[in-house]
């Protein structure tokens, strides 16, 4: 008998527990299944329904509200309690990014594995780690199950080990696994994506099975219960006896555009390197929760990019939802970039590569609560389960600010997120939006990509005004260093759509200002056609000398019809004998003098129109024909 | 040989208005003080057609014609100050719009009649699209004069093109435009090197000292350029302490390259110019005399 027998042999005789010896490891009457094997029909449930109800009625004890920072400089972890707040620093190589399981942190590098207690950094136990890269852990308070992904070929290594580091059950295969949970002594293993073998870590049987209808590669547990999951949420619960019909416990996030193209939870099966990447910096985050039915916590999500972190309404009337899934309800503008998270009750706990972690609060993406790890990061592994997220957030400002304020920062990197933000800004009737689109339209700073969308957004305004006609007031002045004219062709729009007369003076001076791009005077033309009064009179004939026969391009052409109709609107006399003459005059440029002489043409159409019926039985009066 | 008869006719009559012309140009610098006729549209049918010029010059510059209104522009321009009586012609013309070619040349003959009536019309145009009408304008400004020039030429400071505000900086100089030289020493500071000149032209007491304080913070070359036009003005412009103060300014540099520029303003010293501001000069060129890249120092 090999040594590994033995201590198989010594786990079930001893039992650990009644359960083990009722879950049928140790020569139970039910049906055994072969560990991993992909010949197993489905059971339509009843295996996993049976381990539901000898394991349901477990309670599971709450994990470390903790956050363990791998500091930047050599291989220290950091830990911090978020319920206390106390500090604790661990040296050791590392391979992968650690795991919080349970109460416990587990890592593994320099041929190691290690386990250290999560409140105190102090160290439970450490053993030769198989060739493998670490995937995950999970533990019960009792055993940790740790799995592994062989270095050089396929397969997978599942290792349970006891508090005092004895091994209890160590199981290779040739399959995928994926992140662990433990409750009872009986390890959930998610692996190939789609089941959750349950094992028996006295026996090693696997006792049970499920077949679940969405991506699945962890298991864990949080707030008292056990979760699978991967894109989405399914509970272990009575339910879940119907998932392989589709019909488990399940809370799914809405689908909405997103930058980055964030994932929920990175792939189980899939080591995770030491160091953060783009993919913990552009996250989503979500914490399951509820009675009968399955929901997120607080009615919210959050997303991360780089430095900005975001809170969505998960729909269906959670607390501070307001019910429209997947709607932006906040937007936080950081310091630093975040690299990793974990949602709580009552907001969500950050950390960034600066070592600073916040508290955001779950209904207006105020800050709760800040804390330092003391170290600039490579990487961070953030735990809540217990710990409720409280106090009165600071910092609140209103949503139309919030968006303003990131889309403003300049920031090559956020340029992506930035765009999706420009959209939500545009969508809002606050004024303050009007005010935010008029200053990134006019910010010089402002990258290619954002300024196009915010010109369009800025055209489609109907409110604003007084920030519009303020922008209008700033000029290009190479003195004043002002090297970038206001965006008046998308203000001259909204403005002409407003009827906003008031700014007919303003736009007017911006038809002879030399520094507007062609398209800015075409479209202050237009608006004038609209909103010029006789104020802007000299300023129209002005206009109208210099470009009907020196227009240049279209758009200038375009600018002189536009000034010319309105010459025409406004009546007067020697605007309209400036008009008359041009269409007549073959210096003037063809597009403008074609389509002046179809306004005029069309005037007076319009005027024998509306003129009125002759009173003699049909003879025209005045002058004789 | 039609043509050539033509063409010979023409000239002659262009020699024989030249004479006249010039006979006539005081005349026109008085007409300059009276009111102008309205330049509006329609105002200028009353201008009359200057003795100097063919008597058709205005009748040709109203014709619509692109080839008559040229020929007619150069008549005037050939006129120069002479063709002031036709200035409200072309600016009526130009009012009501000429194509680019006639544009500028109508802004050209403007300047050369330097008619300050011509100024509000060249202002506007100072601000065209069409950069090159925009030079045309400014440089014509700076020959028209008159408040109207120099507030156009002071905004044209801050114009997009970097020759429009070269142009401008020169022709405020010219016109000796006093207030302007807060604006100028804000472009010399962004680099707009012809200020320095203008500056020079037109400093009184602590600007003319302020602009040689620029040394070592703008070139050298660009600084001098001011330096030396203030060094050459009359002790009733720049008073002989503000050049002894410049002089040790460029002095206390101590490089071959002060050494030159102080030897070129010493060879030109006036004979009769002040002998104190005279022996700063040839004291601070002895100097800088022993400074790399300095010539020898004349015994």
């Amino acid at each position: 008998m090999t040594p590994r027998r033995r201590v198989e042999r010594l786990a079930c005789a001893i039992g650990v527990g009644l359960l083990a010896v009722l879950v049928g490891g140790c020569g139970a009457a039910q049906q055994r299944l072969s560990l991993f094997s992909t010949d197993w029909e489905d059971d339509r449930g009843a295996s996993i329904a049976r381990a539901w109800e000898l394991v349901g009625s477990t309670a599971i004890p709450a994990s470390s509200d903790v956050v363990v920072g791998v500091g930047a400089q050599g291989d220290t972890l950091i830990g911090l309690s978020l319920a206390n707040g106390s500090r604790w620093t661990f040296s050791h190589a590392l391979d992968e990014r650690p795991a919080v399981a349970g109460r416990v942190v587990v890592g593994s590098g320099g041929g190691e594995i290690f386990a250290i207690d999560a409140q105190s950094g102090a160290v439970l136990w450490k053993r030769a780690a198989p060739r493998s890269a670490l995937l995950g852990a999970g533990d019960d308070g009792a055993v940790t199950v740790v799995t592994f992904r062989p270095a050089r070929g396929v397969g997978s290594v599942l290792l349970a080990v006891a508090r005092d580091g004895h091994v209890v059950r160590e199981i290779e295969t040739g399959r995928a696994l994926g992140a662990p949970a433990v409750v009872a002594h009986t390890a959930f293993v998610p692996w190939a994506g789609e089941y959750v073998s349950v094992i028996n870590l006295g026996s090693g049987d696997e006792i049970a099975r499920v077949t679940l209808r969405s991506e699945t590669s962890h298991a864990w547990t949080q707030g008292g219960a056990l979760w699978f999951g991967e894109g989405s949420f399914i509970r272990f619960d009575d339910h879940i006896r119907d998932a392989s019909r589709g019909r488990a416990s399940t809370a799914v996030l809405p689908p909405r555009e997103l930058p980055g193209r964030p994932r929920l939870m990175p792939r189980g099966s899939e080591p995770v390197p030491a160091s953060a990447s783009a993919d913990d910096k552009a996250r989503i985050y979500a914490r399951p929760s509820g009675g009968d039915v399955v929901a997120l916590e607080d009615g919210r999500w959050y997303a991360t990019y780089f430095r900005i972190a975001m809170g969505f309404d998960a729909g269906g009337g959670g607390a501070a939802s307001g019910g429209d899934a997947g709607k932006l309800a906040w937007v936080h503008l950081h310091g630093a970039d975040f690299i990793g998270g974990a949602v709580g009750a009552g907001g969500i706990v950050l950390c960034d590569d600066k070592g600073k972690v916040t508290a955001l609060d779950a209904a207006t993406g105020g800050v709760l609560s800040e804390a330092d790890l003391g170290a600039p990061l490579r990487a961070c592994v953030v735990n809540v389960d217990a710990e409720r997220l409280s106090g009165a957030p600071s910092d609140v400002k209103p949503f139309a600010t919030q968006l303003a304020t990131a889309v403003l920062i300049e920031d090559p990197q956020l340029v992506v997120a930035q765009k999706l933000l420009l959209r939500e800004l545009a969508a809002l009737g606050d004024e303050t939006a009007t005010k935010a689109l008029v200053d990134l339209a006019s910010d010089p700073r402002t990258s290619p990509d954002l300024l196009a969308e915010a010109r369009t957004a800025l055209a489609n305004r109907r409110n604003g005004a007084a920030f519009m006609e303020e922008a209008l007031a700033r000029h290009y002045d190479f003195l004043k260093d002002v090297l970038r004219s206001p965006p008046v062709g998308p203000i001259a729009q909204a403005l002409g759509a407003m009827k906003e007369k008031a700014a007919a003076p303003l736009l007017a001076a911006h038809l002879l200002d030399p520094a507007d791009t062609n398209d800015d005077v075409m479209r202050a033309a237009a608006a004038l056609a609209i909103i010029a009064g006789p104020g802007e009179l000299p300023t129209l004939r002005q206009f109208f000398g210099m470009y009907r026969a020196c227009a240049d391009d279209d758009d200038i052409a375009s600018a002189v019809v536009s000034v010319g109709q309105a010459l025409l609107a406004l009546d007067d006399k020697a605007g309209r004998g400036m008009v008359l003459a041009a269409t007549e005059d073959p210096s003037t440029v063809p597009y403008a003098r074609e389509r002046l002489q179809a306004v005029i043409s069309e005037q007076r159409q319009a005027q024998a129109a509306t003129a009125p019926p002759p009173s003699d039985g049909g003879k025209a009066t005045g002058k004789p024909k | 040989m039609g043509a050539k008869r033509a063409k010979r006719a023409h000239l002659a009559k262009r020699a024989k208005a030249g004479f006249v012309v010039l006979c006539l140009a005081l005349g026109a610098l008085v007409s300059e003080g009276r009111p102008r006729a309205d330049t509006r549209h329609g105002g200028a049918k009353a201008a009359p057609a200057s003795p100097g010029l063919p008597s058709d010059v205005a009748k040709r510059l109203r014709s619509g014609d692109d080839a008559q209104v040229k020929a007619a522009l150069d008549d005037v321009r050939v006129a120069g100050r002479g063709g002031a009586p036709l200035v409200p012609v072309i600016v009526d013309a130009l009012e009501r719009g000429l194509s680019p070619t006639l544009t500028q040349a109508a802004i050209e003959t403007l300047g050369d009649t330097e008619a300050e009536g011509a100024s509000l019309a060249l202002a506007w145009y100072s601000k065209h699209r069409n950069v090159a009408i925009r030079r045309a304008a400014v440089q014509a400004l700076a020959r028209t004069r008159g408040t109207v020039a120099t507030t156009a030429l002071r905004a044209a400071l801050s114009d997009p093109d970097p020759a429009v505000r070269a142009l401008a900086a020169t022709g405020l100089g010219t016109l000796n435009a006093r207030e302007a030289v807060g604006d100028l020493f804000v472009a010399l500071d962004h680099r707009v090197a012809e200020a320095a000149a203008s500056i020079g032209q037109i400093c009184v007491g602590g600007e003319c000292d302020k602009l040689a304080g620029k040394l070592g913070s703008v070139p050298f070359d660009v600084v001098t350029s001011g330096l030396d036009r203030a060094l050459a003005r009359p002790p009733a412009d720049v008073a002989d302490d503000i050049k002894v103060k410049i002089v040790a300014r460029v002095r206390e540099l101590g490089t071959g390259q002060a050494n030159r520029f102080l030897r070129g303003v010493q060879s030109k010293w006036p004979k009769k110019g002040s002998p104190r501001v005279r022996q700063a000069i040839d004291q601070a060129v002895i100097a800088t005399s022993g400074s790399p890249g300095a010539e020898e120092a004349s015994p």
